[in-house]
């Protein structure tokens, strides 16, 4: 006979040690919990609502600088090492955990336009417009560092002068060149005085460049007319060039996706490019209302971040058209460089205030050490909330963002002109023969053509 | 040299595309011409040339009118090139730049010169005009003249015609001369080895422009191998980057290896550690330390005192126990032990004492809630509080406060334990009450007997000590035996007493007798037997009858009417309910619900006929429930209800019952209710309620009413319309309703503003069908619906990073064909699976599902 008893086993229930957590037993069975789904719902509405009130994304500022902040460089070997350069040619290396100035590159004469450091963190090159390239000995990072504030001043390593004043620079990833942007592109070896290799495809300046960090030997520069323009140093030779309405101000590769690229354009739009096509945008990010001035991406791949002439950091993700996350204080303004930490946790603004600006990549990340059930509890409510986004209560809340007025008001007459623009276009294709009137898609509208 | 061979290509396409075009007159051919030019120049201006020329205009066949043609005499006429080139050898018109800026040639000659030319030619040589057919054909020629002819100037006549000096011009006068032959293979070899002619550098765009196309592919062919990897990292639900995480120093030692000091503290430490003639005196015998190590005096004599201080201490305190051990005196040995039994310790360990202490504190408390002596009713208290001195003097506050303390402890405890008692007094009480409630002194009979039978019961035989020794457990098994005797007996006398006492309680005895073993009486016996009989007719009747509805209706009834019966006869239950298809849980639910009196409910499930002859037993349970003096006695009622029971049976199936049809079940199932009617009036109140009706509108009472006038007007004429208007809007609204022709159902048109939150107006974004999305939001992901192994992984978020650690942009890998068969390379990967997956049964394996999906 088959008797049906309840039976609790001792060694199911029995923790090993007194620190284990208290097995509990539960039923799955969802006719026990019919109201899971509201549950949810309302956990998800909870989360938003959380995450709003937790959303401090400004962690701090790092003034020192007497003049507009030009240009920024990470350390890729170093979290917490942040260069910056001004408008009259002071350089100086900050310690971001403690944000104070650790020393000092003095020696440009002119406003620097562009710093950047090697792969390994022990160079630092800078260059300007008094037509100087300047390599500098990066101070090996100590303990000292955060908590003695003395003012050390480091001499160049090497300085170059050349022919033309420099725009931009930047480093090779994991080599020995970088590249300088002036009157044409040029790279430069460490050690020589003199540009290895010179790049002039029309007789505009270069105003930026940027190096592939998949691929070391393909670099992307946007130049004065209003172009894009791809080289590979192997070949020494150009592969692509586009040209667009607005000129470019700067441009970022992928570091996940090495043949893509977006390119932060004067008309206040990003354009992401794949490097194989480029009649064609992939992607449009809209948001800002004036020029984006700087555009570093986020090393996940996942995000990028830009500044503009708006006064306003934002954050968009690399395939969405509209921003995650817009950040602005009041005293913060036109933002002229922007950078993604390496840990892809923080977001570094230099902007004409003369001062750096540390942010939080996620407005309502907790800092800090969390332990392990704190991080499920996070990841359960980003989850839910990432489930329920689509219904108009959670949406209202995640969407909100506080704009300052004259962003607001910008955004308004922007939307204004777009659609008496499409009202103009509806009646024109209304009134003309159909086929007539051909109306380019957002992606291809503001590029003009590729130049072969 | 690529593009250029594709140029020539190009070239010859162009060529044979020549001979169409349409019949322009020779003055537009001739602005085309020039339009042409400066849009060609307007790139590269090296590029242009008499071939290019050629290339872009078109060519007649068409002779064009004479005097068209010389209407200026800008134009002379020109014979055509006569020097044919060899096929492969087009291209070197490119660079005969000299030949043809000099050059004027045209074909404005057209035609007519062109047959006349070949006429002539034909003549003059003897061949058929077809020779020359193909010479005529290739000319594309349009020349147009910068400047007037002149001997600086000269026609293309002049250059190309018959004047033109050949090499073999040069060659005749040396024939037959030594060398000539040398000389004359050579220039032949020249002509002929056009490969080894050097051509001039294209132009700087244009070289540029090809060396870009090259570099534009091979820059493609770079990025494309990337492909599979971002397009795995897309795809992944989750992307790491918390992975190669190198955590540094991972044992104390390496750590320490690479201690700087820095602080001042440490750097001394650090002075003292590394000190070499510390490091020295160690290694050699250590005399040398004793110089180093100085100890001032003072610290000397202060470890010495506190030395001394501790062991004057031990000493006391090893005096004192000796002395203690040496007291003989058993009385203060006792008092010392019952002290120390009285700490807590003590009361803990002797559950005796801890009563005996419980008491002694209960008795305290009593004692305190009698005299309230701690709550400053002391004389003490009373004149210090007095006179004011508990708030000068700090010693007297103190004593005053300590005493609250006690009284609150002690008055704290003594509720808890009052509370306790009087809950067990309580309990007892009712107990007693219960008993005097049903003072019956068969109740009370009833419960001795049931301790009695309890006692009996309650005897087991322990399996463990010494009662479970052979002896003791013969002795416990013949005391037993003895204890239930007398039990026995107990109980025949309880029967005795009720039997005298009362008739009713006869028939409980009986019962309880029954269910015994131990007490199976001959009473019993009997019906047992004939209960048994009916047993078997249940199961025949049940087996037989195959009709469910009605049938087991009557079945259950009869059974339900049989079950009090069953409670009297006294019959094990058990035994009975086995033999009968439903479990015994059921019946006796039937038989609950029978004696609660909620019979009369079942009825109306029933049959009519059933009916009756249930109501016939109605009576004897309810005569049961309320202990009724019965004027049978238990036996006889046994006997008649099995009887009844037969006759029900008989009676069911002697009588002609007829079926009822399902449409007259129906009807009857649902006499009574008009449900058509039920829902109109449902629906009527549903629009009332979604489209209500207007008001009526009313006067406020005392407003115009004063004057006759006024009330024979009635309702100002607004009002009404008003009114109207609305009547009207309703009764539209009730039309345009999605549920006004349909009669039988209601569609409700309420907007639930609740629900509507819980709605998108629109599909979002990524997803392509409203199903996907819902599904999307169909199972929890919560720790509490889900098991904790798949939690972590349905929270998940996309990215999963960890701060302060440095993100490495991509590194390439090659890809692994043990992977899914990439989009980009399907070929390649099938190519390379044998080869790199051969070491792999899942390479293997796909190897060859691929070759069944060729098959």
């Amino acid at each position: 006979m088959k008797i049906k008893t309840l039976s609790r086993p001792v060694d199911e229930y029995t923790r090993e040690r007194s620190q284990d957590l208290q097995v509990v037993f539960h039923n799955f069975d969802p006719s026990l919990r019919p109201m899971e789904k509201a549950v949810e719902y309302k956990r998800a509405l909870t989360a938003a609502k959380l995450e709003k009130i937790f959303a401090r994304p400004f962690v701090g500022a790092m003034d020192g600088h007497r003049d507009g902040v030009s240009c920024m460089a990470k350390n890729p070997n170093y979290l917490k090492g942040i260069f910056s350069a001004s408008m009259d040619g002071d350089i100086r290396l900050w310690d971001i955990s403690s944000r104070r100035t650790v020393c000092q590159f003095p020696g440009h004469q002119g406003a620097v336009r562009g710093l950047t450091v090697s792969t390994d963190g022990n160079v630092l090159v800078s260059c300007g417009t008094d037509c100087t390239v300047r390599l500098w000995k990066v101070p090996r990072p100590t303990l000292e560092d955060s908590s003695v504030s003395s003012e050390n001043f480091i001499e160049p390593a090497a300085e170059y002068v050349w022919k033309n004043a420099f725009w931009a620079v930047d480093h090779q990833f994991e080599g020995e060149l970088f590249a300088t942007a002036g009157a044409q592109l040029e790279i430069w070896n460490h050690n020589r005085a003199s540009p290895v290799q010179s790049f002039q495809w029309g007789t505009d300046s270069v105003i930026s460049v940027r190096f592939n960090p998949g691929e070391p030997d393909i670099l992307a520069t946007s130049a004065s007319d209003r172009s894009i323009t791809i080289y590979d140093l192997r070949m020494s030779s150009a592969a692509r060039r586009i040209i667009m309405m607005t000129k470019t101000n700067s441009i970022a590769w992928n570091p996940m996706e090495p043949m893509n690229l977006t390119a932060a354009n004067e008309d206040g739009s990003c354009y992401s490019f794949d490097g194989r096509k480029m009649d064609e945008a992939k992607c449009v990010h809209k948001d800002h209302v004036s020029a984006v001035m700087d555009i570093d991406f986020s090393p996940t791949g996942r995000e990028f971040v830009t500044g503009s002439y708006d006064r306003s950091v934002r954050i968009f993700p690399y395939n969405g058209g509209h921003s995650r996350e817009i950040y602005h204080t009041k005293r913060m303004q036109r933002v002229f460089c922007v950078k993604y930490s390496c840990d892809a946790t923080y977001v570094l603004s230099g902007s004409d205030d003369t001062n750096l600006r540390l942010w939080k990549a996620k407005a309502s990340e907790q800092l800090g050490v969390i332990l392990p059930r704190e991080q499920k509890k996070h990841e359960y409510n980003e989850a839910v909330k990432n489930r329920y986004k689509h219904l108009p209560e959670v949406k209202r809340i995640v969407r909100h963002r506080h704009l300052p007025k004259p962003i607001y008001k910008a955004l308004g007459i922007i939307r204004t002109v777009n659609d008496s623009k499409r009202r103009k276009e509806d009646r024109r294709r209304a009134h003309s023969a159909p086929g007539t009137i051909v109306t380019k898609p957002l992606r291809q509208r503001r590029i003009i053509k590729e130049v072969e | 040299m690529v593009g250029e061979k594709r140029r020539s290509t190009s070239k010859n396409l162009a060529k044979n595309k020549k001979r169409k075009g349409p019949h322009l007159p020779n003055s537009i051919l001739k602005t085309i011409a020039n339009e042409k030019r400066p849009l060609n120049s307007d790139e590269e201006d090296d590029e242009i040339d008499s071939d290019d020329a050629n290339v872009d205009l078109y060519e007649y066949e068409e002779g064009v009118p004479e005097e068209e043609s010389r209407k200026n005499n800008r134009y002379d006429p020109v014979v055509n090139y006569d020097y044919e080139l060899p096929e492969d050898f087009e291209d070197e018109n490119v660079e005969s730049d000299d030949d043809d800026e000099g050059g004027n040639s045209d074909n404005e000659e057209g035609e007519g010169d062109v047959v006349r030319h070949t006429r002539m030619l034909q003549a003059v040589t003897g061949m058929p005009s077809a020779a020359f057919d193909g010479e005529s054909k290739r000319k594309p020629v349009l020349f147009t003249e910068a400047y007037p002819e002149s001997e600086f100037n000269p026609t293309r006549d002049v250059l190309e015609g018959k004047g033109l000096l050949t090499i073999d011009d040069f060659m005749a006068p040396i024939e037959g001369k030594p060398g000539f032959n040398d000389l004359q293979k050579r220039i032949s070899r020249m002509q002929k080895d056009t490969q080894a002619v050097v051509h001039a550098p294209l132009p700087k765009p244009e070289r540029e422009r090809l060396e870009r196309k090259a570099v534009k592919g091979l820059v493609d062919k770079e990025f494309n191998k990337w492909v599979h990897m971002v397009k795995r990292n897309r795809e992944a639900p989750t992307v790491y980057f918390n992975q190669n995480v190198s955590l540094g120093y991972s044992t104390v030692g390496a750590i320490a290896s690479e201690f700087q000091p820095r602080t001042d503290f440490e750097k001394k430490m650090a002075s003292v550690l590394n000190d070499n003639e510390l490091g020295e005196a160690h290694d050699e015998d250590g005399a040398k330390l004793l110089e180093l190590n100085e100890v001032s005096v003072e610290d000397h004599i202060k470890y010495r005192d506190h030395i001394a201080k501790m062991r004057s201490l031990l000493f006391r305190h090893e005096l004192k126990s000796k002395r203690i051990k040496k007291i003989k005196s058993k009385t203060y040995h006792r008092l010392k032990g019952k002290d120390l039994k009285k700490s807590a310790m003590g009361a803990l360990m002797d559950p005796e004492m801890a009563k005996e202490e419980a008491m002694k504190q209960e008795a305290r408390r009593v004692e305190e809630r009698m005299t309230l002596k701690h709550k400053n009713t002391g004389k003490w208290a009373k004149r210090m509080i007095s006179r004011g001195l508990n708030v000068k003097y700090d010693g007297t506050r103190a004593a005053i406060s300590e005493q609250l303390q006690i009284n609150a402890t002690l008055s704290r405890k003594m509720n808890s334990t009052n509370d306790g008692s009087s809950s067990d007094e309580s309990d007892d009480e009712e107990e007693l009450n219960d008993g005097s409630d049903q003072d019956t002194p068969s109740k009370l009979i009833a419960k001795a007997r049931e301790k009695t039978l309890k006692t009996v019961e309650d005897d087991e035989v322990p399996n463990s000590g010494l009662l479970s020794l052979p002896f003791m457990a013969r002795a416990m098994k013949k005391k037993n035996e003895e204890a239930i005797e007398e039990a026995k007996r107990a109980l025949e006398e309880y029967e005795e007493w009720e039997n005298s006492g009362g008739e009713e309680n006869s028939k409980k005895t009986a019962d309880v007798s029954g269910r015994r073993v131990f007490g199976a009486t001959a009473k019993v016996e009997a019906p047992k037997e004939s209960r048994k009989d009916s047993d078997n007719f249940y199961d025949n009747s049940d087996s037989d009858n195959d009709m469910e509805g009605i049938e087991n209706n009557d079945l259950r009834a009869v059974r339900d009417t049989a079950s009090p019966v069953r409670n009297t006869g006294a019959i094990t239950e058990t035994e009975f309910d086995d033999d009968i298809e439903n479990p015994a849980s059921k019946t006796t639910f039937d038989v609950a619900l029978f004696a609660s009196g909620s019979w009369k409910k079942m009825k109306g499930c029933q049959n009519a006929e059933t009916k009756k002859k249930t109501k016939k037993h109605v009576p004897y349970s309810k005569s049961q429930d309320k202990k009724e003096s019965r004027d049978e006695e238990s036996e006889d009622s046994e006997s008649e209800a099995e009887q009844m029971v037969d006759g029900i049976l008989t009676s069911a199936s002697k009588e002609t019952y007829e079926i009822p049809s399902q449409a007259e079940l129906i009807q009857r199932a649902f006499a009574g209710d008009d449900v058509v009617d039920e829902f109109e009036k449902e629906k009527q109140e549903v629009l009332n309620q979604e489209v209500p009706e207007p008001e009526k509108p009313v006067l406020v009472p005392g407003w115009g009413q004063w004057t006759n006038i006024q009330k024979k007007r009635g309702l100002p004429s607004w009002m009404v319309r008003e009114h109207e208007d609305a009547k009207k809007k309703r009764t539209l609204d009730l039309k345009t309703r999605k549920d006004a022709r349909l009669r039988h159902v209601i569609i409700s048109e309420k907007v639930d503003k609740k629900a509507e939150k819980l709605h998108t107006t629109t599909l979002p974004f990524p997803y392509t069908s409203k199903e996907v999305f819902e599904h999307s939001m169909r199972m929890p992901i919560g720790p509490e619906f889900n098991p904790a192994t798949i939690v972590g992984s349905l929270n998940r978020p996309e990215v999963v990073k960890k701060a302060g650690v440095i993100i490495k942009p991509l590194k390439f890998e090659e890809a692994n064909p043990n992977e899914k068969v990439d989009d980009e390379h399907p070929r390649s990967n099938q190519k390379q699976n044998p080869k790199k997956g051969g070491k792999t049964g899942k390479g293997q394996r796909k190897g060859k599902s691929k070759q069944k999906t060729k098959a």
